[in-house]
């Protein structure tokens, strides 16, 4: 890299160098978390029981959704109150994908991300040009009409026509896998797959220029379009981009549960889904596995235990409560606490085995 | 044959409609009353009280557990749901609203939403909906009536609507004319200027909040007679009426009113046209929908934080 | 040279600017007035974010009013505000660098031109640190390279020396009247210190209540009777 040219008068001091591409301790941090990630996949399913496996691929799919949530919410500082929603058209799309051709299991998943996308932007053109309370209120409606549309028009299973499903059918097929994910185990690992990809494609976004942007646009949207910023373009970026892991997550749901019904996909999930994102922390991607975890680790281990679930519901409350009132500035603008010390702790591990002396370029 | 034309031939008859009609204005008259409750609250305090629905519900709730399980005179029942709504909403707002005060709008109406979690979970503890007969609560004044042709108007009806009318004509004439109904316009200009003014701005937001309450509980009732007794019906149900306080922006109380009777009334009308009736549920958010997107065409950039 | 002609704005009952008419020749222009004075205002109609019930500015020969806001930015118009806009948990270099990728410029310059805007504001050693950990005349600093990093037509300074010591205001001053040598850009400085005024801008312009009452070389506009009325009240002017 060539070294900077300094206009103006040389002044006696180090000249400015241009900060590192890779930081310290990235690839150390990066090793860490394969490893953790390889743990995951091959360890996990020979410890667990068949009960906890699935309850874990119900975590990978919904740390996504959250994931794509976290985006609007913590980068942005747009609320969506309808992900829930959002999500069920995955899975309905991939449904009746599955059933109504025979595509292989990642062009599905592709596919209802991509449709999924297309209607989430959709959606945002319109919706955005209004203030945050009336996007957010917006979502509400139009989340409530998918509800209601799905109630109706049900999720496909096996039948015929557009909608893909025959009330009349007796034996209603469950939904395809794809060849190598036919057992549970197997199943999971496929969908934890998944969310990394989906995790990586965030990650790129977030560290790359749209990423910047959004950082613009939640400080200050004035700001940000004095810097010449076309804020509709990206805050319609991260509708398209939360839509598009929301309606993978969806794909991956339909092959797990292979029974897809519209009561599974209520108003009230949309909000307790908000709920987990703003206590795991909205703004860390690490935020989003916390979520999911709420979500479905913690219902399965209470239901194991014989506790009513409907506790966490009002746990999830209080934490809705918690979390705005403790944030400083903003909707999120610090992890809760006990999560951000977790999460330094985690990062301090990568950086105190880095070698002191600067990276290579 | 055109699936227009098809549609038309089978709109049902006026005669078929009109039963529907009364419905749609009795409810439409509560939605106008939560609307109007929700308003007062939003111009005074700046929060959006979504968790209005799910007071309702479990007052409405707590009100059939006393009358079935405790064997209490009903009137007396509907009174302690529209005080438990009261003191709830009070309680919300006393601890809630001065540690959000200066937060946004939608800081402030997300916050909401953490209490109607916390009562959605509760009422699903306490009232499981798994199994068992539904719950019901029917008001005395469903068994007196008249007629009107040949529809049948139930005194419970009459109440609603006129409660909506009442409400709608009580609050413009508060909010105008009362010493606290002006400070409340004065603190949704600016609550800290209205408190360098003297105004008692703390008294003034517990009477708002304490009022949004008792009116959330109001439409417990109403709404459980009108519709059903569950829990994630009747907190979802607020949808309509802020359906209504969307389309008047807010803040006109006599347009929530005009906006609630449409939606109630075009809900009801749509549930006899069998092509249609399946999706009537939509009419809220479509009708909100639409209003939202043809009044916010001109995009303005808020620059003020309080600026809503 | 920037012609704003009749330009009126009003919020609800307030008329911020009320026919205001001015030209800006060139170099390096000041804009003062008394609180309120609608300079605020004024900045904003430039950055797109306020539409004027009537009237119109060219800049350049351009009309400035017919571009979306985001898009005045590409081409060439900068600013800073009163709090000040840096994305805390970027650093400098970062900060200033999202103005430039946001730009019309190549991305091969890039490196070049936002250490060069580093260097003019003297933030050399802490281009690499985030700005949350930064005192508050190194932010200005920082608001001050990203308003000039590139080749930006018009930079607009919305009260950069509020609330900062002697020694910041000094250099900050000597920043400012290099920014002609260094980018060509034109310059309009807002702020309240008049030492800072006079030593930065050859020509002033002064506000009041929305309104011009004066304009030209600075010196003497500020003995101007008129200016002096429209600050009484204000505790002495610096300066």
């Amino acid at each position: 890299m060539a070294t900077a040219q300094l206009p103006g008068e040389a002044k006696p001091k180090t000249p400015p160098s241009a900060p590192p591409r890779i930081e310290r301790g990235f690839y150390t941090r990066a090793a860490i978390i394969a490893v953790g990630v390889l743990l995951v996949i091959f360890l996990l399913p020979q410890v667990l029981s068949l009960y906890y496996v699935d309850a874990m691929t119900q975590v990978a799919i919904y740390a996504v959704v959250a994931l794509g949530l976290g985006v609007l919410v913590g980068r942005v500082g747009l609320i969506s109150l309808g992900q829930a929603a959002v999500l069920a058209i995955g899975a309905w799309v991939a449904a009746r994908l599955l059933f109504g051709t025979s595509l292989p299991y990642e062009v599905v998943l592709l596919a209802s991300g991509v449709i999924t996308m297309l209607l989430g932007t959709l959606v945002g053109l319109p919706a955005l040009r209004m203030r945050g309370l009336y996007l957010a209120l917006i979502t509400l409606m139009l989340a409530g009409a998918i509800t209601v549309v799905l109630a109706s028009l049900n999720f496909p299973n096996g039948g015929h026509g557009f909608s893909g499903y025959n009330g009349a059918l007796l034996h209603i097929p469950p939904i395809r896998r794809p060849g190598i994910a036919q057992t549970d185990p197997a199943y999971f690992r496929y969908s934890v797959v998944v969310a990394v990809i989906m995790f990586l494609i965030v990650l790129i976004h977030v560290r790359t220029k749209p990423g910047r942007a959004w950082a613009a646009i939640r400080q200050s949207e004035p700001a940000a379009l004095a810097a010449g910023i076309n804020t509709t373009f990206y805050k319609l970026w991260a509708f398209a981009l939360a839509s598009f892991v929301t309606g993978v997550a969806g794909g991956v749901l339909a092959g797990a549960v292979r029974y897809l019904y519209s009561i599974d996909f209520q108003t009230q999930d949309s909000i307790t889904l908000l709920a987990v994102v703003l206590m795991g922390g909205a703004y860390s991607i690490w935020g989003a596995i916390v979520a999911g975890l709420l979500l479905q680790l913690l219902p399965a281990i209470l239901n194991d235990l014989g506790v009513n679930p409907d506790w966490l519901v009002i746990l999830f409350g209080i934490g809705v409560l918690q979390v705005l009132t403790t944030a400083p500035t903003g909707i999120v603008d610090q992890m809760p606490k006990d999560i951000a010390r977790l999460a330094r702790f985690i990062g301090g591990l990568g950086r105190r085995s880095s070698p002191a002396k600067e990276p290579a370029q | 044959m055109h699936p227009l034309i098809h549609l038309a031939l089978s709109l049902p008859s006026w005669q078929d409609e009109q039963p529907f009609l009364v419905t749609g204005l009795a409810l439409g008259g509560v939605y106008a009353l939560s609307g109007v409750g929700m308003i007062v609250l939003f111009r005074t305090t700046g929060v959006l009280n979504l968790s209005f629905g799910a007071v309702g519900a479990f007052g409405a709730l707590i009100a059939w557990q006393l009358i079935n399980h405790s064997g209490m005179n009903q009137w007396l029942a509907y009174l302690v749901c529209v005080l438990f709504g009261g003191v709830i909403t009070l309680a919300y707002g006393m601890v809630f609203g001065p540690a959000l005060a200066r937060r946004d709008p939608l800081v402030k109406t997300t916050a909401t939403l953490g209490l109607t979690l916390i009562l959605l979970g509760a009422m699903d503890l306490l009232w499981t909906s798994n199994g068992g007969a539904s719950r019901s609560i029917s008001l005395p004044t469903d068994n007196h009536g008249f007629m009107v042709g040949q529809i049948q108007v139930t005194t419970t009806d009459v109440i609603a609507l006129a409660v909506g009318i009442v409400i709608t004509v009580v609050t413009t004439a508060f909010l105008r004319y009362s010493k606290l109904g002006t400070a409340m316009r004065a603190m949704a200009n600016d609550r800290e200027i209205t408190a360098t003014l003297g105004v008692p701005v703390r008294r003034v937001e517990a009477a708002a909040w304490f009022g949004c309450g008792i009116v959330a509980g109001l439409s417990g009732i109403l709404l459980a007679d009108l519709v059903a007794l569950d829990a994630t019906t009747l907190t979802f149900l607020v949808i309509s009426s802020l359906a209504a306080a969307l389309i008047a922006r807010l803040s006109s109380i006599w347009i929530t009113f005009v906006a609630a009777i449409i939606i109630g009334v075009v809900d009801a009308a749509v549930t006899p046209i069998t092509a249609l009736t399946n999706y009537r549920d939509m009419t809220p958010f479509v009708l909100a929908a639409i209003a939202l997107l043809f009044l916010n065409r001109k995009r303005t950039l808020s620059l003020a934080r309080q600026e809503f | 040279m920037i012609e704003v002609s009749g330009l009126t704005v009003r919020f609800g009952g307030v008329t911020s600017l009320d026919g205001m008419s001015v030209t800006f020749e060139s170099g390096t222009c000041g804009l003062i007035g008394p609180n309120g004075a609608g300079k605020t205002t004024f900045f904003n109609v430039l950055s797109g974010f306020v539409r004027p019930a009537s009237g119109g500015v060219k800049a350049f020969g351009e009309d400035l009013l017919a571009m979306a806001n985001f898009r005045r930015a590409r081409w060439g118009v900068r600013r800073t505000f009163q709090t000040e806009q840096a994305i805390e948990n970027l650093t400098v270099y970062e900060n200033v660098a999202m103005i430039h990728e946001h730009s019309k410029l190549s991305s091969s310059t890039r490196q070049d031109d936002v250490l060069g805007a580093i260097a003019i504001v003297g933030l050399d050693d802490v281009a690499n640190t985030k700005v949350a950990t930064l005192g508050a005349g190194q932010r200005r600093l920082a608001e001050v390279a990203r308003a000039i990093v590139g080749k930006p037509k018009l930079v607009l300074l919305d009260e950069p020396a509020a609330g900062l010591p002697e020694t910041e205001t000094a250099h900050l001053g000597e920043v400012i009247r290099g920014i002609p040598e260094h980018t060509g850009a034109m310059t309009i400085l807002v702020d309240h210190d008049m030492s800072l005024v006079s030593s930065c801008c050859q020509n002033t312009a002064v506000l009041d209540f929305g309104r011009m009452i004066a304009s030209g070389p600075t010196s003497e506009v500020l003995r101007n009777e008129q200016v002096v009325q429209a600050y009484l009240g204000v505790a002495e002017a610096k300066g």
